[in-house]
Protein backbone atom coordinates (compact mmCIF):
# COMPACT_ATOMS: atom_id res chain seq x y z
CA UNK A 1 0.00 0.00 0.00
CA UNK A 2 2.85 2.65 0.98
CA UNK A 3 4.45 1.30 -2.77
CA UNK A 4 1.06 2.41 -4.51
CA UNK A 5 1.01 5.64 -2.64
CA UNK A 6 4.71 6.38 -2.82
CA UNK A 7 4.10 5.80 -6.92
CA UNK A 8 1.07 7.90 -7.22
CA UNK A 9 2.99 10.74 -5.23
CA UNK A 10 5.64 9.96 -7.42
CA UNK A 11 3.75 10.24 -10.40
CA UNK A 12 1.74 13.34 -9.06
CA UNK A 13 5.45 14.84 -8.70
CA UNK A 14 7.16 14.53 -12.01
CA UNK A 15 3.74 16.17 -14.06
CA UNK A 16 3.97 18.88 -12.22
CA UNK A 17 6.54 20.93 -14.26
CA UNK A 18 3.62 19.55 -17.53
CA UNK A 19 0.91 21.54 -15.44
CA UNK A 20 3.30 24.38 -15.00
CA UNK A 21 4.37 24.49 -19.18
CA UNK A 22 0.95 24.23 -20.18
CA UNK A 23 -0.36 27.23 -16.88
CA UNK A 24 2.13 29.39 -18.01
CA UNK A 25 0.28 31.55 -21.54
CA UNK A 26 -2.09 32.32 -18.59
CA UNK A 27 -0.80 35.66 -18.12
CA UNK A 28 -0.35 36.55 -21.19
CA UNK A 29 -4.13 35.63 -21.87
CA UNK A 30 -5.50 37.79 -18.98
CA UNK A 31 -2.88 40.62 -20.43
CA UNK A 32 -4.64 40.61 -24.00
CA UNK A 33 -8.56 40.51 -22.73
CA UNK A 34 -7.02 43.93 -20.83
CA UNK A 35 -5.91 45.37 -23.97
CA UNK A 36 -8.23 47.32 -26.38
CA UNK A 37 -9.06 45.48 -28.94
CA UNK A 38 -7.58 46.35 -31.94
CA UNK A 39 -9.50 45.85 -35.06
CA UNK A 40 -7.56 45.00 -38.38
CA UNK A 41 -8.64 47.06 -41.43
CA UNK A 42 -10.08 44.90 -43.65
CA UNK A 43 -8.23 45.36 -47.02
CA UNK A 44 -10.07 46.25 -50.68
CA UNK A 45 -9.17 43.82 -53.18
CA UNK A 46 -8.47 45.10 -56.40
CA UNK A 47 -11.18 42.71 -57.85
CA UNK A 48 -14.83 42.10 -57.41
CA UNK A 49 -16.02 38.83 -59.17
CA UNK A 50 -19.75 39.13 -57.48
CA UNK A 51 -21.76 40.15 -60.73
CA UNK A 52 -22.77 37.69 -62.97
CA UNK A 53 -23.93 40.09 -65.62
CA UNK A 54 -21.91 39.05 -68.77
CA UNK A 55 -21.52 40.11 -72.62
CA UNK A 56 -20.40 37.93 -74.98
CA UNK A 57 -18.31 39.70 -77.76
CA UNK A 58 -17.82 37.53 -81.27
CA UNK A 59 -14.66 37.97 -83.07
CA UNK A 60 -13.51 36.71 -85.99
CA UNK A 61 -10.21 36.54 -86.84
CA UNK A 62 -8.51 38.71 -90.19
CA UNK A 63 -6.05 36.91 -91.54
CA UNK A 64 -5.88 33.27 -91.01
CA UNK A 65 -3.44 31.58 -89.31
CA UNK A 66 -1.67 28.24 -88.38
CA UNK A 67 1.08 26.46 -86.66
CA UNK A 68 2.51 25.15 -89.76
CA UNK A 69 5.63 26.31 -91.14
CA UNK A 70 6.64 28.28 -88.22
CA UNK A 71 5.83 31.52 -88.81
CA UNK A 72 3.99 32.58 -85.46
CA UNK A 73 5.72 33.26 -82.32
CA UNK A 74 4.74 34.18 -78.96
CA UNK A 75 3.70 37.53 -78.31
CA UNK A 76 2.73 38.23 -81.68
CA UNK A 77 -0.18 40.60 -82.10
CA UNK A 78 -3.10 39.24 -84.12
CA UNK A 79 -6.09 41.46 -85.31
CA UNK A 80 -9.86 40.35 -85.10
CA UNK A 81 -13.08 42.03 -86.10
CA UNK A 82 -16.39 42.15 -84.68
CA UNK A 83 -18.62 39.71 -85.97
CA UNK A 84 -22.16 41.17 -84.96
CA UNK A 85 -23.42 44.44 -83.03
CA UNK A 86 -22.31 43.90 -79.38
CA UNK A 87 -24.84 45.86 -77.01
CA UNK A 88 -24.66 45.95 -72.98
CA UNK A 89 -27.70 47.04 -71.11
CA UNK A 90 -29.55 47.96 -74.12
CA UNK A 91 -26.86 50.25 -75.67
CA UNK A 92 -24.76 49.25 -78.62
CA UNK A 93 -21.34 48.72 -76.98
CA UNK A 94 -19.56 47.22 -80.08
CA UNK A 95 -20.44 48.04 -83.61
CA UNK A 96 -19.66 45.48 -86.55
CA UNK A 97 -16.80 45.62 -87.81
CA UNK A 98 -14.40 46.90 -84.94
CA UNK A 99 -11.36 46.10 -85.53
CA UNK A 100 -9.23 44.19 -81.97
CA UNK A 101 -5.81 43.70 -81.36
CA UNK A 102 -4.98 40.46 -79.21
CA UNK A 103 -1.61 38.46 -78.71
CA UNK A 104 -0.70 35.05 -78.72
CA UNK A 105 0.20 33.84 -75.71
CA UNK A 106 1.86 30.32 -76.15
CA UNK A 107 1.78 28.32 -78.46
CA UNK A 108 2.23 24.58 -78.08
CA UNK A 109 3.77 22.80 -81.27
CA UNK A 110 2.30 19.44 -81.87
CA UNK A 111 4.25 15.77 -80.54
CA UNK A 112 5.08 12.47 -80.81
CA UNK A 113 1.82 10.29 -79.55
CA UNK A 114 -0.66 12.27 -81.70
CA UNK A 115 -0.46 15.16 -79.59
CA UNK A 116 -1.90 18.35 -81.39
CA UNK A 117 -0.49 21.86 -81.44
CA UNK A 118 -2.31 24.33 -80.04
CA UNK A 119 -2.86 28.45 -79.88
CA UNK A 120 -3.62 30.28 -76.73
CA UNK A 121 -4.55 33.55 -77.63
CA UNK A 122 -4.99 36.42 -74.86
CA UNK A 123 -4.57 40.32 -74.08
CA UNK A 124 -7.48 41.28 -76.12
CA UNK A 125 -7.95 44.80 -76.66
CA UNK A 126 -11.33 45.81 -76.27
CA UNK A 127 -12.41 49.93 -76.59
CA UNK A 128 -14.10 51.31 -73.74
CA UNK A 129 -12.93 48.22 -71.57
CA UNK A 130 -10.55 47.25 -68.91
CA UNK A 131 -8.19 44.03 -69.16
CA UNK A 132 -9.86 43.02 -65.27
CA UNK A 133 -13.68 43.41 -67.00
CA UNK A 134 -12.50 40.14 -69.65
CA UNK A 135 -12.34 36.44 -69.68
CA UNK A 136 -10.33 36.82 -72.58
CA UNK A 137 -7.83 33.59 -73.20
CA UNK A 138 -9.48 31.18 -76.22
CA UNK A 139 -7.55 28.27 -77.28
CA UNK A 140 -7.37 26.68 -80.33
CA UNK A 141 -6.02 23.06 -80.53
CA UNK A 142 -5.31 20.74 -84.05
CA UNK A 143 -6.33 17.49 -84.67
CA UNK A 144 -6.16 15.37 -81.73
CA UNK A 145 -4.65 11.59 -82.89
CA UNK A 146 -4.31 10.37 -79.60
CA UNK A 147 -7.75 8.57 -80.31
CA UNK A 148 -6.45 6.64 -83.27
CA UNK A 149 -2.58 6.53 -81.55
CA UNK A 150 -3.84 4.71 -78.35
CA UNK A 151 -5.36 1.96 -79.70
CA UNK A 152 -3.44 1.14 -82.49
CA UNK A 153 -0.48 0.39 -79.97
CA UNK A 154 -2.04 -1.48 -77.56
CA UNK A 155 -3.72 -3.55 -80.23
CA UNK A 156 0.37 -3.90 -81.20
CA UNK A 157 1.70 -4.51 -77.86
CA UNK A 158 1.69 -7.85 -78.64
CA UNK A 159 4.55 -8.25 -81.37
CA UNK A 160 7.33 -6.77 -79.64
CA UNK A 161 8.09 -2.99 -80.38
CA UNK A 162 5.70 -2.79 -82.90
CA UNK A 163 3.43 -0.71 -80.52
CA UNK A 164 6.17 1.96 -79.67
CA UNK A 165 5.99 2.87 -83.68
CA UNK A 166 2.90 5.17 -83.27
CA UNK A 167 5.39 7.01 -80.84
CA UNK A 168 5.72 8.36 -84.35
CA UNK A 169 2.46 9.46 -85.53
CA UNK A 170 2.37 13.59 -84.73
CA UNK A 171 -0.67 15.39 -83.88
CA UNK A 172 -2.57 17.78 -86.33
CA UNK A 173 -1.75 21.90 -86.29
CA UNK A 174 -3.78 24.28 -85.13
CA UNK A 175 -5.62 26.84 -87.65
CA UNK A 176 -7.64 29.69 -86.51
CA UNK A 177 -9.14 30.45 -89.86
CA UNK A 178 -11.95 33.45 -91.06
CA UNK A 179 -15.00 31.42 -90.18
CA UNK A 180 -14.09 30.52 -86.99
CA UNK A 181 -15.98 32.26 -84.24
CA UNK A 182 -14.26 33.58 -81.15
CA UNK A 183 -16.22 33.90 -77.66
CA UNK A 184 -14.72 36.21 -75.35
CA UNK A 185 -17.12 37.53 -72.21
CA UNK A 186 -16.64 41.20 -71.28
CA UNK A 187 -17.91 41.61 -67.17
CA UNK A 188 -19.07 45.16 -66.95
CA UNK A 189 -19.72 45.11 -63.48
CA UNK A 190 -16.06 43.55 -62.76
CA UNK A 191 -13.59 46.77 -61.68
CA UNK B 1 6.78 -4.58 -10.41
CA UNK B 2 8.93 -1.99 -9.46
CA UNK B 3 10.75 -2.01 -12.99
CA UNK B 4 7.22 -1.94 -14.60
CA UNK B 5 6.18 1.29 -12.00
CA UNK B 6 9.62 2.91 -13.06
CA UNK B 7 9.29 2.48 -16.58
CA UNK B 8 5.03 3.76 -16.55
CA UNK B 9 6.54 6.71 -14.43
CA UNK B 10 9.71 7.56 -17.11
CA UNK B 11 6.84 7.18 -20.09
CA UNK B 12 4.88 9.89 -18.09
CA UNK B 13 7.55 11.93 -17.83
CA UNK B 14 8.35 11.91 -21.95
CA UNK B 15 4.87 12.47 -22.67
CA UNK B 16 4.59 16.00 -21.87
CA UNK B 17 7.82 16.57 -24.32
CA UNK B 18 6.31 14.76 -27.53
CA UNK B 19 3.21 16.79 -26.64
CA UNK B 20 5.28 19.87 -26.57
CA UNK B 21 6.69 18.60 -30.03
CA UNK B 22 3.42 18.15 -31.83
CA UNK B 23 1.79 21.86 -31.06
CA UNK B 24 5.04 23.20 -32.39
CA UNK B 25 5.18 21.12 -35.79
CA UNK B 26 0.79 22.14 -36.14
CA UNK B 27 1.66 25.69 -35.41
CA UNK B 28 4.35 25.83 -38.10
CA UNK B 29 2.33 23.73 -40.42
CA UNK B 30 -0.25 25.88 -40.52
CA UNK B 31 1.46 29.07 -40.96
CA UNK B 32 3.23 27.33 -43.90
CA UNK B 33 -0.51 26.19 -45.12
CA UNK B 34 -1.71 29.62 -44.35
CA UNK B 35 1.45 31.49 -46.46
CA UNK B 36 0.67 28.70 -49.16
CA UNK B 37 -3.37 29.55 -49.69
CA UNK B 38 -2.39 33.32 -48.96
CA UNK B 39 -0.43 33.18 -52.15
CA UNK B 40 -1.88 30.56 -54.29
CA UNK B 41 -5.57 32.44 -54.11
CA UNK B 42 -4.08 35.92 -55.43
CA UNK B 43 -2.21 34.26 -58.24
CA UNK B 44 -5.81 31.97 -59.03
CA UNK B 45 -8.46 35.25 -58.49
CA UNK B 46 -5.97 37.88 -60.44
CA UNK B 47 -5.62 35.10 -63.30
CA UNK B 48 -9.72 34.79 -63.31
CA UNK B 49 -8.91 31.07 -62.97
CA UNK B 50 -12.88 29.91 -63.22
CA UNK B 51 -11.58 26.07 -62.61
CA UNK B 52 -11.35 24.78 -59.06
CA UNK B 53 -8.47 24.44 -57.54
CA UNK B 54 -6.92 23.65 -54.07
CA UNK B 55 -3.48 23.51 -52.14
CA UNK B 56 -2.08 21.32 -49.67
CA UNK B 57 1.57 21.51 -47.66
CA UNK B 58 2.88 17.59 -47.33
CA UNK B 59 5.82 17.25 -44.72
CA UNK B 60 7.15 14.45 -47.44
CA UNK B 61 10.40 15.60 -48.69
CA UNK B 62 8.71 14.37 -52.44
CA UNK B 63 6.04 12.84 -54.02
CA UNK B 64 6.45 8.80 -53.94
CA UNK B 65 7.60 7.03 -57.19
CA UNK B 66 5.00 5.65 -59.78
CA UNK B 67 2.30 7.77 -57.88
CA UNK B 68 -0.15 9.98 -59.99
CA UNK B 69 0.04 13.57 -59.57
CA UNK B 70 -2.76 14.53 -58.21
CA UNK B 71 -2.69 18.30 -59.60
CA UNK B 72 -4.29 16.05 -63.38
CA UNK B 73 -6.46 13.69 -61.16
CA UNK B 74 -7.51 15.47 -58.31
CA UNK B 75 -6.82 19.40 -58.89
CA UNK B 76 -5.13 19.34 -55.85
CA UNK B 77 -1.69 20.85 -55.49
CA UNK B 78 0.83 19.08 -53.39
CA UNK B 79 3.80 21.21 -51.77
CA UNK B 80 6.14 18.98 -50.77
CA UNK B 81 8.50 19.88 -47.71
CA UNK B 82 11.59 19.03 -49.70
CA UNK B 83 10.79 21.49 -52.48
CA UNK B 84 9.13 23.92 -49.98
CA UNK B 85 12.70 24.38 -47.69
CA UNK B 86 14.18 25.92 -51.19
CA UNK B 87 11.56 28.58 -50.58
CA UNK B 88 12.96 32.43 -50.06
CA UNK B 89 10.15 34.74 -51.12
CA UNK B 90 6.80 35.01 -51.93
CA UNK B 91 7.76 35.41 -55.67
CA UNK B 92 9.46 31.94 -55.61
CA UNK B 93 6.36 30.11 -53.97
CA UNK B 94 4.38 31.90 -56.82
CA UNK B 95 6.42 30.60 -59.07
CA UNK B 96 6.42 27.09 -57.79
CA UNK B 97 2.56 27.08 -57.68
CA UNK B 98 1.94 28.79 -61.07
CA UNK B 99 3.62 25.83 -63.05
CA UNK B 100 1.61 23.49 -60.92
CA UNK B 101 -1.52 25.21 -62.10
CA UNK B 102 -0.77 25.36 -65.28
CA UNK B 103 -0.60 21.70 -65.48
CA UNK B 104 -3.95 21.45 -63.27
CA UNK B 105 -6.00 23.30 -65.98
CA UNK B 106 -5.25 21.15 -68.74
CA UNK B 107 -6.58 18.34 -66.91
CA UNK B 108 -10.36 20.40 -67.65
CA UNK B 109 -9.53 20.55 -70.97
CA UNK B 110 -11.10 18.23 -73.75
CA UNK B 111 -13.10 14.88 -73.87
CA UNK B 112 -14.09 12.54 -71.28
CA UNK B 113 -14.02 15.46 -68.28
CA UNK B 114 -10.52 16.22 -68.82
CA UNK B 115 -9.00 12.71 -69.00
CA UNK B 116 -7.54 12.64 -72.45
CA UNK B 117 -5.51 15.64 -72.10
CA UNK B 118 -4.36 14.51 -68.29
CA UNK B 119 -3.07 11.79 -70.10
CA UNK B 120 -1.42 13.22 -72.32
CA UNK B 121 0.22 16.11 -70.02
CA UNK B 122 1.41 12.49 -68.18
CA UNK B 123 2.88 11.08 -71.27
CA UNK B 124 4.11 14.18 -72.96
CA UNK B 125 5.69 15.95 -69.90
CA UNK B 126 8.43 16.96 -71.78
CA UNK B 127 6.73 19.59 -73.85
CA UNK B 128 4.11 20.19 -71.17
CA UNK B 129 7.10 20.69 -68.93
CA UNK B 130 8.08 23.77 -70.97
CA UNK B 131 4.30 25.17 -71.38
CA UNK B 132 3.67 25.07 -67.57
CA UNK B 133 7.11 26.95 -67.64
CA UNK B 134 5.59 29.60 -69.68
CA UNK B 135 2.18 29.92 -68.35
CA UNK B 136 3.71 30.35 -65.19
CA UNK B 137 5.66 32.87 -66.24
CA UNK B 138 1.91 35.07 -67.18
CA UNK B 139 0.47 33.66 -64.12
CA UNK B 140 3.02 35.63 -61.66
CA UNK B 141 2.88 38.78 -63.80
CA UNK B 142 -1.08 38.96 -63.87
CA UNK B 143 -0.69 38.70 -60.14
CA UNK B 144 1.61 41.01 -59.30
CA UNK B 145 4.74 38.71 -58.90
CA UNK B 146 7.77 38.97 -61.04
CA UNK B 147 8.26 36.43 -62.96
CA UNK B 148 11.88 36.40 -62.92
CA UNK B 149 11.63 33.84 -59.81
CA UNK B 150 10.56 30.93 -62.22
CA UNK B 151 13.84 31.44 -63.32
CA UNK B 152 15.40 31.50 -59.53
CA UNK B 153 13.07 28.53 -58.53
CA UNK B 154 14.12 26.19 -61.94
CA UNK B 155 17.72 27.10 -61.16
CA UNK B 156 17.75 26.20 -57.31
CA UNK B 157 15.67 23.32 -57.46
CA UNK B 158 16.10 21.05 -60.96
CA UNK B 159 19.18 19.45 -61.14
CA UNK B 160 21.11 19.14 -64.84
CA UNK B 161 21.08 15.88 -66.47
CA UNK B 162 23.68 14.95 -68.86
CA UNK B 163 21.14 14.70 -72.07
CA UNK B 164 17.56 14.69 -72.89
CA UNK B 165 17.13 12.83 -75.85
CA UNK B 166 15.58 9.61 -74.35
CA UNK B 167 14.23 11.69 -70.91
CA UNK B 168 10.65 12.75 -70.38
CA UNK B 169 12.11 15.94 -68.69
CA UNK B 170 14.05 18.63 -70.87
CA UNK B 171 18.00 19.86 -69.75
CA UNK B 172 16.99 22.24 -66.98
CA UNK B 173 19.58 24.69 -68.86
CA UNK B 174 17.00 24.10 -71.89
CA UNK B 175 14.43 25.32 -69.37
CA UNK B 176 16.25 28.04 -68.33
CA UNK B 177 17.11 29.46 -71.60
CA UNK B 178 13.13 29.40 -72.96
CA UNK B 179 11.76 30.72 -69.65
CA UNK B 180 14.51 33.46 -69.77
CA UNK B 181 13.52 33.71 -73.86
CA UNK B 182 9.90 34.05 -73.26
CA UNK B 183 10.64 37.32 -70.45
CA UNK B 184 12.60 38.92 -72.98
CA UNK B 185 10.26 39.08 -75.78
CA UNK B 186 6.92 39.34 -73.78
CA UNK B 187 7.89 41.26 -70.49
CA UNK B 188 10.91 43.21 -70.96
CA UNK B 189 9.94 45.68 -68.66
CA UNK B 190 11.13 42.66 -66.12
CA UNK B 191 14.36 43.25 -67.18
CA UNK B 192 15.02 46.55 -68.04
CA UNK B 193 14.01 47.44 -64.67
CA UNK B 194 15.37 44.17 -62.75
CA UNK B 195 14.76 43.43 -59.23
CA UNK B 196 17.62 40.90 -59.06
CA UNK B 197 20.23 41.41 -60.46
CA UNK B 198 21.75 41.56 -56.93
CA UNK B 199 19.99 38.30 -56.38
CA UNK B 200 23.26 35.43 -56.07
CA UNK B 201 20.84 33.04 -57.30
CA UNK B 202 19.93 35.15 -60.57
CA UNK B 203 23.57 35.90 -61.11
CA UNK B 204 24.35 31.84 -61.07
CA UNK B 205 22.03 31.73 -63.39
CA UNK B 206 23.61 34.48 -65.84
CA UNK B 207 26.69 32.71 -65.13
CA UNK B 208 25.70 29.93 -66.08
CA UNK B 209 23.74 30.72 -69.07
CA UNK B 210 26.10 32.70 -71.07
CA UNK B 211 25.97 30.41 -74.05
CA UNK B 212 22.82 30.33 -74.39
CA UNK B 213 22.30 33.96 -73.97
CA UNK B 214 24.58 34.33 -76.71
CA UNK B 215 22.37 32.66 -79.00
CA UNK B 216 19.36 34.61 -77.63
CA UNK B 217 21.03 37.87 -78.56
CA UNK B 218 21.56 36.27 -82.19
CA UNK B 219 18.26 35.48 -82.44
CA UNK B 220 17.23 38.87 -81.56
CA UNK B 221 19.61 40.56 -83.73
CA UNK B 222 18.70 38.67 -86.90
CA UNK B 223 14.85 38.82 -85.93
CA UNK B 224 14.34 34.82 -86.65
CA UNK B 225 11.55 33.63 -85.24
CA UNK B 226 12.43 30.04 -85.44
CA UNK B 227 12.71 28.14 -82.28
CA UNK B 228 16.65 27.93 -80.58
CA UNK B 229 18.46 25.10 -80.61
CA UNK B 230 19.35 25.89 -76.44
CA UNK B 231 22.20 23.58 -74.66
Amino acid sequence: MNKFIATLLSLAFLTLPTYGIEMAPIPEVEAIETEEVVTEEVKELPYNYESTYKVPIKLGIVEPITTKGETLYEGQTLQFKVLQDTYCRRKTFLKKGTIVNAKIETLISSGMNGFPAEIILGNFEIPGTKPSQLVDTYTKKGQNRCYIVYPIKWALTIIPFVGSLTNFIKGGHARIKAKDEIVIYYYPDWK
Amino acid sequence: MKKIITFLVLLLCTTPVFAATTSSDITKETEIQTRIDSVAVKLLNNNKITKRIIFAYDKRAKKKALSTDKALTKRQIIIYDGLYQHIQTDDELAAMMAREIATAMKSYDGSFGGWIDSAQVALGSKKFETVSDKRAVDYLVNAGYNPLAVIIFINKTCPQKRHDTFSRHNLTSKRLARVYEYITFKYPQYLENNEYINNEYYQNFLLTSVENRKKLEKKIRTKSTKDVDYE
